[in-house]
């Protein structure tokens, strides 16, 4: 025969469970409340396994103040806890965490300030439809020059230092020869755009370099125009420095393969700086690639990748792109 | 080149814009002006001087005062002044009296013009023209030869005199020189020439290389009295050569390597022979000689108003093409649609009517050239593999830790040898890339202990005659001391990402020595074809050419179990030289289908175990796509590897 249960010991249990929880100060110890009542042998659980020794009818009113009570005890023990966890959010084993240390570092390699120039120079020439092409960094005189309209012994040709190899070739002077080369090849219309490596023979200081990369960009159509050629440029720039407002300008320039020549100049904090040459593809270049220039006509431009850099980035020295020095690289 | 601008100035009646406006306006339409500078003269008089960068087919036509005033007065719309008559005393005789012109190399020397005059008294120049010439940077030396150094900065034609008392019999031959020929120059320098310069002799020596630099023999000296003016035209190529081949660069070269016009050299020796007569007296023979072989073509181009705007894309007035031709100093004809613009025989540079349209627009103006974006694209770029697969490379290397160098494509050594080297380390192209990341990984541990860099970029090679570029991949792990023997597999883990992520999968490491290298050289393999090497155990490098052939992006789905894995270890004692794939090879072919994976997770090696032998303990992972596997099916299997394994001689499972 079962112990009798009488409802006072629900009023004791029900007491002493809510003092307890009232005093508790913390999350640690609202659990132990918990498994003290609640738990596997907790008080209330105790007695309420012993219930089942009892005669049917009394086993079925103690039975629901029993439940009532676990439900009570169980919601308060709930409410304490969101109450701790609120309060102390981020505290397993009951420590406080410093949010304000340093976070975990994960190993992370850097990107070469150019590769992410060409990348973004790229991009938004090929979202307006220009194919990336690539081609040689060395070359023979016949791309370089020849074909481009810049002759043998003529003084145009000073506008290009040259390195010369030990077979008759050179290291390409711009990425200019890729025009001759893709026109050669391909039937107009096209665009394109061509980054890659370039080099002069000549001192080095904080803007010159004896390599550096351009970007070489061709459109040809039948009335592609000089007003189409501005209408790129500027909206390259603007994307290309986020700035919709950014203003750029054209002026009269010279190279060989175009006519007209220009400069083109961008806006930077109230100075005009010279930031590309561009033009309409001389007719004479066009003739050389055994196209019409009475049926097509179109523009280049080239314009130097690392200067894009130096200016986006506020790199002060060209000279640190080849330098190979982490605390440099680190910073991109 | 320098600029006066109270020289430029002089060009006009009406007073030109201020030197700040001139350089804005020449800026936006003709040339860049690169600086202003106000400068005080000796007799206190002020000008300012204008540094413009004028246009290399401008050269010819404005390395001048007279070009660039040309330019300021199509700009501004300003008329250039009549030019002055001359006035001067006249011997009537003919220049053939006193000299005799021969002309042995018409191709080198299209026009000379030969002057005399008689009876000049050398002294210093009036204080103008000492002042004009100071204000462009020259130095006054005598009143003959200040006059020809000031009408060419006016008018751009190079000139020169001789003094006639110094060449006897007055004979001037232009021809080339003699192999071994001496020359000694104005300025005391000897040049030994040969057939490839144009000289200016008498009958017996050289009296000046022609269009460069003239000699001592006919020096104009203080008590010279009659002289010979020379206002030639030489071949722009030859004279370029020949100042490149003597290291002299003047004044006259650089004018002649321009191309001017020979309209130039008659207007120039008129200018001359007045300033002279006028500033050291004497009397000029009336009639000059005058060689010119092959006359040039006034510059005569026909154009339609629809080309310049198919060209720009923009119409300009047809009143406005003419009016702006006309500023210019051509003559405008307009007949059934079609221009004809004749054009001031001083401008070689105009050709097509390409060119005519250039000159239309910037004096239009750029600006007022409204842009317009290029019409509908309905085909989207080709994508360049290439550059995507190479950048996917480059995102790899990044994500796994590496940070990207770029060095020079210059080394001390190599196969393709550079004809004019700027330093001695940069003598050759480089053939690898790993060698430059040796040198960065040292430079940077100075401040960093552990270095984890690549570099993507071309090297050069030669396969006979020919040059062969090639795209490359190279990266190097440095990691301290204690932790030198994980470089190698930072390196191995490092490809194996990559090669993943480029799809690509039968990929292996070599290290069976060959006649190419020690076993340090360990080879990287796909299939059977090596795509690159470790070298060192902590520097790679990779044919990115062939990598990129290999990439794909295709990635096949394979349906996830529903039944669970089952996991055992083992661990296998094997000699040291064993190599791990050896092991996990007949563990797998032994465990057939249902053995998914297996992963080496300890390596150990330690003394306990015996001389020179190693522990390799795998996890074994079991899975069926049908069931779920029983411990008794899975004790089974296991059995079998270890009789498998144990079936291998010094091979041991540990219990």
């Amino acid at each position: 025969m079962a112990k009798k249960q009488s409802p006072d010991i629900f009023q004791s249990l029900r007491k002493d469970a809510f003092e307890a929880l009232e005093e508790a100060s913390d999350f640690e110890s609202v659990k132990k409340i918990e498994t003290d009542y609640t738990g596997k042998s907790g008080r209330l659980t105790k007695v309420l396994r012993s219930l089942k020794d009892l005669p049917p009818p009394e086993r079925k009113t103690m039975g629901s103040t029993a439940n009532a009570l676990k439900k009570e005890i169980e919601e308060k023990i709930r409410a304490k806890k969101a109450e701790f966890e609120t309060k102390d959010h981020a505290r397993p084993n009951g420590r406080r965490i410093d949010i304000s240390a340093p976070g975990k570092k994960f190993l992370k390699g850097h990107l070469h300030p150019l590769s992410r120039v060409i990348r973004d120079v790229s991009s938004v020439f090929e979202s307006m439809g220009f194919e990336i092409v690539e081609g040689p960094e060395v070359e023979t005189e016949h791309y370089n020059f020849d074909t481009l309209n810049i002759p043998k012994n003529h003084p145009a040709r000073d506008m290009w230092n040259t390195f010369w190899l030990d077979s008759k070739l050179l290291l390409r002077t711009h990425t200019s020869p890729n025009q001759m080369r893709y026109m050669e090849k391909n039937q107009p219309p096209f665009r394109i755009i061509v980054p890659g490596r370039c080099f002069r023979y000549e001192a080095t200081d904080t803007t010159h370099e004896i390599q550096f990369y351009q970007a070489e960009g061709l459109m040809i159509g039948e009335k592609t125009s000089l007003a189409n050629l501005k209408g790129v440029m500027e909206v390259f720039f603007q994307k290309f420095f986020k700035d919709k407002n950014l203003e750029t300008r054209f002026r009269p320039g010279y190279f060989p393969f175009v006519e007209p020549g220009i400069e083109v100049d961008v806006k930077f904090k109230g100075n005009w700086l010279e930031i590309a040459g561009a033009g309409m593809i001389h007719p004479q270049v066009i003739k050389n690639a055994k196209l019409n220039p009475s049926e097509w006509q179109g523009f280049a431009f080239g314009m130097g990748l690392d200067r894009l850099a130096m200016l986006k980035y506020k790199i002060d020295d060209i000279r640190l792109f080849y330098s190979g020095d982490l605390r440099f690289i680190n910073q991109f | 080149m320098i600029f006066s601008y109270n020289w430029l100035q002089s060009f006009f009646e009406k007073k030109i814009p201020a030197p700040e406006k001139i350089a804005e306006v020449l800026t936006m339409r003709s040339f860049e002006v690169k600086g202003l500078k106000n400068i005080s003269l000796p007799s206190g008089s002020e000008d300012t001087v204008l540094d413009i960068d004028v246009l290399p087919n401008r050269t010819h036509d404005c390395f001048s005062h007279f070009g660039v005033a040309k330019e300021i007065s199509a700009l501004f719309n300003i008329p250039l002044k009549p030019e002055e008559k001359t006035k001067f005393e006249t011997v009537k005789a003919k220049a053939e009296d006193f000299l005799k012109l021969e002309v042995r190399e018409p191709e080198l020397c299209r026009r000379y013009i030969a002057g005399i005059i008689l009876g000049v008294k050398v002294g210093p120049s009036p204080k103008w023209l000492e002042e004009r010439l100071i204000s462009v940077g020259q130095k006054p030396i005598n009143n003959i030869v200040d006059a020809a150094n000031y009408v060419m900065f006016d008018l751009g034609q190079p000139l020169h005199a001789f003094d006639i008392d110094k060449i006897k019999p007055v004979h001037i031959i232009v021809r080339r020189a003699v192999k071994g020929e001496k020359i000694t120059t104005l300025d005391n320098k000897e040049f030994i020439l040969d057939k490839d310069v144009l000289v200016i002799a008498d009958s017996r020596d050289p009296l000046a290389i022609a269009g460069i630099k003239g000699g001592k023999k006919a020096e104009i000296d203080k008590k010279t009295a009659n002289i010979i003016l020379e206002s030639a035209n030489f071949d722009s190529v030859n004279i370029r050569l020949t100042s490149q081949k003597l290291g002299l660069k003047t004044g006259a070269s650089v004018g002649f390597e321009n191309e001017i016009s020979p309209v130039l050299a008659l207007k120039a020796i008129e200018r001359l022979t007045s300033l002279i007569c006028e500033i050291a007296g004497g009397k000029r023979v009336a009639e000059r000689i005058d060689f010119y072989s092959k006359k040039i073509r006034t510059p005569k181009i026909s154009f339609k108003a629809s080309d310049v705007s198919k060209l720009i894309g923009e119409t300009v007035p047809e009143k406005e093409i003419s009016a702006i031709l006309n500023r210019l100093g051509f003559e405008v004809k307009k007949a059934k649609g079609i221009f004809i613009a004749t054009g001031p025989g001083e401008r070689l540079d105009l050709v097509l009517k390409e060119d005519i349209i250039e000159e239309i627009a910037r004096l239009y103006g750029y600006q007022k050239i409204s842009s317009r974006i290029p019409e509908g694209i309905l085909t989207p770029a080709q994508r360049n593999d290439n550059f995507f697969y190479e950048n996917m490379a480059r995102d790899s290397l990044v994500n796994a830790g590496f940070s990207e160098v770029y060095n020079y494509s210059f080394s001390p050594t190599g196969e393709i040898g550079v004809e004019n080297p700027i330093a001695i380390d940069k003598k050759y192209l480089r053939m690898n890339l790993w060698n430059g990341l040796i040198i960065n990984a040292a430079q940077n541990l100075k401040y960093f202990d552990e270095i984890r860099i690549f570099e993507i970029g071309k090297v050069f090679g030669r396969v006979g005659e020919t040059v062969i570029e090639k795209n490359k991949l190279a990266g190097i792990v440095v990691l301290e001391k204690t932790k030198e023997k994980e470089q190698f597999h930072e390196i191995k883990g490092l490809l194996e990402t990559l090669f993943m992520q480029l799809g690509i999968n039968d990929f292996w490491l070599d290290d069976t020595p060959t006649s190419e290298g020690p076993e340090t050289l360990v080879k990287i393999r796909v299939g059977q074809e090596i795509i690159g090497h470790v070298y060192h155990h902590n520097v790679f490098e990779l044919d990115l050419e062939k990598l990129i052939e290999l990439a794909t992006e295709e990635i096949e789905y394979r349906p996830v179990s529903k039944y669970p894995a089952v996991i055992r270890d083992i661990a296998v004692l094997v000699p040291f030289e064993t190599k791990m794939t050896n092991v996990t090879d007949i563990i797998e072919n032994t465990g057939g289908e249902l053995l998914i994976d297996s992963d080496l997770f300890d390596v150990y090696e330690s003394e306990e175990l015996g001389e020179s032998r190693k522990s390799l303990a795998f996890h074994l992972i079991f899975q069926s796509p049908v069931k779920t596997l029983s411990d008794k099916e899975v004790n089974a299997l296991m059995e079998r590897i270890i009789k498998a394994v144990e079936s291998v001689e010094d091979w041991e499972v540990r219990k």
